[in-house]
This record gives structure tokens, sequence and C-alpha cells, in this order.
């Protein structure tokens, strides 16, 4: 373990049940946070005006909690395609930079064997893959292991929240449920913020987003503003030494 | 929305969100990721989300920005989303039953 590199080189990375179950485990912790999370976007999901199957559908096809709240406002009929698909990618774009810190792991295994862990790739189960990955385990089964778990427990969160709405009658607005999807992202913009540089790109992108809030078609505010946002932080970033 | 339509939209939120899982792995396992790429894309994610969120906060009225107000302290103070998650609810709940209709039980 002194020389990691040989280390590294010389380790078998290998896929295994044994290692599903390890992964299992390493993220019972999270179920409950998990379940919680998962109800209230069913919730949402069903004020937004989707149906209880298609709220389910959502959650197994893309598995991806942030960008289906985001997605939320905007499944309207006609479909606002290039918004709706570029806010998702933008949403899920830091995806491609977890995969790639991935990769001395995925990068041995045959290509039919990445495809699988790569859907399960959520952010808690990656957070833990990397600390697993640190502590030695090559076995990729980890990753699948607290992947698949973390599904099954964000479907049926999902199913039950659409459930309740459907069960008991309830409004919304009275119990500020129409207010979830904001406040989720408020939680977690300040879980993400790093320190002053962010500051700017996200002044940046929330005025860019307020502008064309009011000078743009509906729905293209998200998409200008986190460009805006994203710029501006590149800039910035690289104006510092 | 029709359930075709339904179907289609979330099929195309599957496969997008799906290219971003394996293009990581894929892609960049060939291409080194250049320090700007990266750098946009870590400032992207937080900016998408603050571009989702300011103007309807804004246009939300006092209980969306009490709401967010006692959510950003409680998570600020305590770093726990879900709780600070249902603080925020339960104040702009509380906002709406006492001032925005007072008259409902």
């Amino acid at each position: 373990m002194a020389d990691g590199q040989a280390d590294v080189a010389e380790a078998p990375v290998c896929l295994t049940g044994a290692g599903m179950l390890r992964g299992a485990k390493d993220m019972l912790f999270a179920l409950v946070s998990v379940v919680l999370f998962a109800m209230a976007f069913g919730v949402a999901a069903r004020g937004a005006g989707l149906d209880g199957w298609a709220t389910v559908l959502m959650s197994g096809v893309a598995f991806a909690g942030a960008s289906q709240f985001a997605a939320l406002e905007l499944m309207t009929s006609p479909v606002p395609w290039i918004p709706l698909l570029a806010v998702v990618f933008a949403v899920n774009a830091r995806h491609i930079l977890m995969g790639a810190a991935l990769c001395p792991w995925f990068g041995r295994l045959p290509f039919a064997q990445r495809l699988l862990p790569a859907y399960l790739m959520t952010d808690i189960n990656w957070a833990q893959a990397i600390q697993a990955y640190d502590r030695g385990e090559r076995d990729l089964g980890h990753l699948v292991g607290s992947g698949l778990l973390l599904w099954v427990t964000w479907l049926a969160g999902t199913g039950l929240g659409a459930a309740l709405v459907d069960a008991v009658t309830i409004d919304l607005e009275r119990l500020a449920i129409d207010l979830v999807f904001l406040l989720f992202f408020v939680c977690m913009l300040t879980g993400l913020r790093r320190g002053r540089s962010d500051d700017v790109a996200w002044l940046v992108a929330g005025g860019t987003a307020l502008l064309a809030w009011h000078v743009l078609p509906a729905h293209w505010h998200v998409l200008a503003g986190a460009v805006a946002g994203g710029v501006a932080g590149l800039v910035h970033h690289e104006r510092r030494p | 929305m029709s359930p075709s339509e339904t179907i289609l939209a979330v099929l195309a939120i599957g496969l997008v969100t799906y290219a971003t899982r394996i293009g990581g792995i894929l892609i960049m396992a060939r291409l080194p990721v250049s320090p700007r790429i990266e750098a946009f894309l870590r400032y992207l994610s937080g900016s998408v989300l603050v571009a989702l969120v300011v103007p309807p906060v804004i246009h939300g009225g006092p209980a969306a920005w009490l709401a967010v107000a006692v959510a950003l302290a409680a998570m600020v103070k305590t770093r726990h989303a879900l709780l600070s998650l249902v603080l925020g609810m339960a104040t702009a709940a509380a906002y709406r039953a006492l001032v925005e209709m007072p008259g409902l039980p």
C-alpha cells in the first residue's frame, strides 16, 4: 500500500456478489434520508401534474434526484424539448467528472461490464465507492450493490410519496408542498458552495436568469443563467493566480 | 401531457442522464479532462440550480421568501438538508395559515 502506483497496477479489478453485498452494507446509513427525499419527489411530481405511473417511471429511468426535480417544471405539453433536455444535461453534467474520477476502476473492466455500474452511479454511492477504493476495495460490485439498493429505495419512496397524494386529499399550497422543489435546491446549493469563486458564478447565474425570465420565451431562463454562470465562474477561476 | 408524450419525455431524460454517466467513463478515459472543461462543468452544476431557483423565489411572494430564508439559515447552522427543508416548509405553511388564508381551519 505504500507505493500506490505499483499497488494499483497489480490489484485485480473484478465484479462479484460479495462486493455487491459490501457496497449495499455501506449504503444502509443513507436509506432513511433517501426514502424521505424520494417521497418529497413523488409528492412534488404529483403536484406538478404528473401521473403516478409516470412519476415512478421517471425515478426508475432517470434515477437522478436533482434533475428529476428540475425537469418537473418543464414537463408540459407541448414538451419544451431543448430547454428540458439541456437543463437535465446541465444538472447532471457533474456525472462526467464523477465517472472520470472512477476511471482507474472502470478502465480495466470489459466494456459490457461497465454499462450497468455506470447507470447505478449517483452522488451518494460514488462518494462511498471513492472512499472504498482508497481503502483498497477493487471489486466494482461495491458500486453496483450500493447502487441497486439506492435504486430500489428511490423507486419505493417515489411510489409512496405519489400514493400519499392520491390517498389523502392534500391541499398542496396549504402544506407548502409547492415549495419543496425550490427549498430542495436551496439546501443543495448551500451544501455545494465551496467559496467565493462560486459566489461570482452564482450571482451572474441568478441575475441572468432573472433578466431572461422577463426577456426570453418561457423555460429558457434556466439555460441562459446556467451557461452565463458557468462562463463567469471559468473566467473568474482563470484570472486567479 | 398525453401518456405517449410523457413516456417520450421520460425516456429522453433518462437517455441524457445516462449519457452523462457513461460519458465520463468512456470518453474521459481516453481524453484527459482539461482544467478549463473541469472548471466550466463544476461552475455549471451550481449555476443551473441557481438559475432554476432565483426567478420563482423572487416572484414567489412573502411565503416563499420566508421559507427560503429559514431553510438557508437552518442549512448554514445545521448542515442537515432534510431538517432545513422541513423547517422551510413549516414556515411557509404557518405564514399561509396565519396571514394569507386566515379564515380557513
